[in-house]
């Protein structure tokens, strides 16, 4: 009858030590994963603003104008599709 | 001999036995002290070890234009602190930091060896820096996280948007004026690290959008248009360097709703490094800065003497051959002229003319149609620092005040004010208030307010609109002072004015001008109004070959931009389907 209550108690002595274990092991996941989340955030917000800068309209209108030659149309060279 | 010693082996057990009890009830009451006395304390005490709390000030909202586009946004920087009680080896700490931040190493020393437990080493300093000294790993040294405000366009809408200090608190412009709606809210957390100092489930993620919704400051839509603001600010720097001006401003408004589409200065400044600008550049001239309008004036007078009912376009004055003797001034016109209807007078640019309108309608009229059409009063326009310009009440306006003041010498208005009022012309009547930020949104995008178009009042009737609306299309039409402002394709309502600057002393200063063009178009159904002015300009000084060329580029690239169809090719495309139709 001891035998079995000493088996029990250290069974469930182990049981709540791997729980223990597991619960610090997900915590440092989860600080892991969010560290790794917030640097994903901050690197698209850098896309972001980098598209922000490559769409300036200063930019595209250098590029349009110098790059590829166009120039702001005519009212004669305009064609309304009615 | 046998009672003796079991005697003294009970004696020996209860002795023994109250010294444990003695010994269990001091362990007991040590117990009890601790977990019910202490127990607060030991817990704070303990926490201190495993748990660090920060304060973190929430996510600034982005400035957006009418498109989306983001024109102001903050970006997570890290700024280095010292606590110098931390720091062993200042001499070489400072060597080291001053060389990476190329910073005076003497200056450096000297703020370590203060009494102060802290100080900034640099704000915002660049990623290149942070990783160079966090691998020096000196002792004393911190990093903290801060926001930094960023500006895409740099110079686009600078004096719109403004810029906000070190701290993230705005300074000028929209980030001065909607600093409260834009700051994030002040938050402590609390993070826990371990025996290593690493931390321990999750940080408090100010990226996270529930934070952000939470802690974070909203976001607000300009009325501005980015490629409209860029338009105008091509033309109108093409236009200074042109005439090497002094300075120069436009504004490009809806005159249906109010709304600011583009407000550019030149020379202008990159809100990034604003510190590298001067101050006057920074504010928003257009709304801060009155100015004597000259005779784009004329088109509110000539409402002014149509809404009396005593003139007609068609009334005539003689303009005394280009010279008017008013008391002891003299007033002229830059061409002589003789006889002139209401319409040639506007078209003509007379002042002698407008002032003989005037003369004829009286003082009141004039003053009270300047102030129905906002002049002398704020137009409550959403950006700091707007004036009210001087408009004094016609009682003190002598005979010479109330023609000067007809042709826009002797009073003073912003350009906003003038904008304005050419928007109440070109809607048929309606003073509309002026606004900057269409509305302000979450960190979702979802629409918190909306700011309504708001008609302040009725300037003046559709009939006198319309007939105003007719005199000025003439004045772009041949002969007209602004045929520099005609646009194929499109009717354009226009007006010149050329104002003579006064100098230190208050009197008109020689040879220094403010040249300006003030117009809208379509004619039929206006849906941009715009106003050039330019300051000094050196050369040529007439509003119509200044402003007028400006004018004519803003109005033919905002007009393609906005795909609004030339006249002439709706005429023809509704030609076209009625044949259709009828064949």
């Amino acid at each position: 009858m001891w035998m079995v209550m000493m088996f029990i108690f250290i069974v469930e002595l182990l049981f709540y030590t791997w729980c223990r274990v597991q619960n610090v092991q997900n915590g440092y996941e989860i600080s892991r994963e969010a560290h790794n989340q917030k640097q994903l955030v901050a690197y698209q917000n850098s896309l972001k603003i980098e598209l922000a800068r490559l769409k300036s309209p200063d930019r595209i209108a250098q590029i349009a104008k110098q790059q590829l030659g166009l120039i702001m149309p005519t009212t004669e060279k305009t064609i309304l599709i009615p | 001999m046998k009672k003796a010693p079991k005697n003294y082996i009970k004696l020996r057990i209860a002795f023994v036995g109250v010294c444990f009890f003695l010994l269990i009830s001091v362990i007991c009451a040590k117990a009890v002290y601790l977990q019910v006395f202490c127990g607060s304390w030991l817990s704070k005490k303990a926490a201190k070890q495993y748990e660090k709390s920060f304060v973190q000030e929430g996510k600034r909202g982005t400035i957006y234009d009418r498109g989306g586009n983001e024109l102001a946004v903050s970006i997570e920087g890290t700024s280095i602190a010292a606590y110098l009680n931390q720091i062993e080896d200042k001499p070489s700490a400072s060597r080291a930091l001053a060389g990476i931040l190329r910073k005076d190493r003497r200056k450096l020393l000297k703020q370590f060896q203060t009494r102060q437990g802290f100080i900034w080493v640099k704000r915002q300093a660049t990623p290149k820096e942070v990783s160079a000294i966090k691998t020096l790993g000196l002792k004393g040294i911190g990093f903290i996280p801060e926001y930094n405000r960023f500006y895409p366009n740099k110079s686009v809408a600078a004096q719109v948007i403004g810029f906000t200090g070190i701290d993230g608190n705005g300074l000028e412009g929209a980030e001065y004026y909607y600093d409260q709606v834009l700051s994030g809210t002040e938050e402590k957390y609390t993070v826990l690290k371990d025996a290593l100092g690493r931390g321990f489930a999750k940080d408090q993620d100010t990226e996270d959008p529930v934070y952000n919704s939470i802690h974070g400051g909203k976001n607000i839509i300009l009325t501005i248009d980015r490629n409209i603001q860029y338009i105008t600010q091509t033309a109108l720097e093409a236009s200074v360097k042109e005439f090497s001006a002094k300075s120069g401003m436009a504004v490009v408004m809806d005159p249906r709703t109010g709304e600011v589409l583009a407000l550019s200065h030149y020379p202008s400044f990159n809100p990034n490094v604003f510190k590298q600008y001067p101050r006057h550049l920074w504010r928003n001239r257009a709304l801060t800065d009155p100015f004597e309008p000259g005779s784009t004036m004329k088109i509110f007078s000539a409402a002014a003497a149509l809404s009396s009912g005593i003139c007609s376009p068609s009334t005539i004055f003689y303009c005394e051959n280009g010279a008017y003797k008013i008391g002891a001034n003299t007033i002229h016109d830059t061409h002589p002229r003789g006889w002139l209807s209401l319409q040639q007078i506007v078209k003509y640019s007379s002042n002698i003319g407008i002032a003989k309108v005037v003369e004829m309608v009286g003082p009141e009229t004039l003053y009270t149609t300047l102030k129905k059409f906002g002049f002398g009063n704020k137009t409550g326009l959403d950006s700091p620092g707007e004036t009210t310009g001087i408009l004094t009440s016609s009682n003190r306006w002598s005979k010479i005040d109330s023609s000067a003041i007809a042709f826009g010498q002797g009073v003073s208005t912003s350009a906003i004010q003038l904008v304005s009022a050419a928007s109440a012309i070109a809607n048929g009547g309606l003073l509309m208030k002026p606004f900057i930020v269409q509305s302000i949104t979450n960190e979702n995008g979802r629409i918190l307010k909306r700011t309504a178009p708001e008609i302040i009042g009725r300037a003046t009737s559709p009939e006198v609109a319309s007939t105003v609306k007719r005199i000025m299309q003439t004045v772009v039409t041949e002969g007209g002072t602004g045929t520099s402002a005609f646009l194929d394709g499109y009717t354009v309502c226009g007006k010149t004015g050329t104002a003579q600057k006064t100098d230190e002393s208050g009197t008109y200063a020689r040879g220094k001008y403010i040249s300006s063009f003030l117009g809208f178009a379509p004619a039929d159904n206006p849906r941009l109004v715009i106003l050039v002015v330019i300051d000094e300009p050196v050369g040529a000084h007439y509003g119509g070959t200044v402003a007028g060329p400006a004018f004519q580029n803003i109005a033919h690239e905002t007009l393609q931009h906005l795909n609004i169809p030339p006249e002439t090719k709706k005429g023809a495309i509704k030609a076209a389907m009625i044949t259709g139709v009828s064949g």
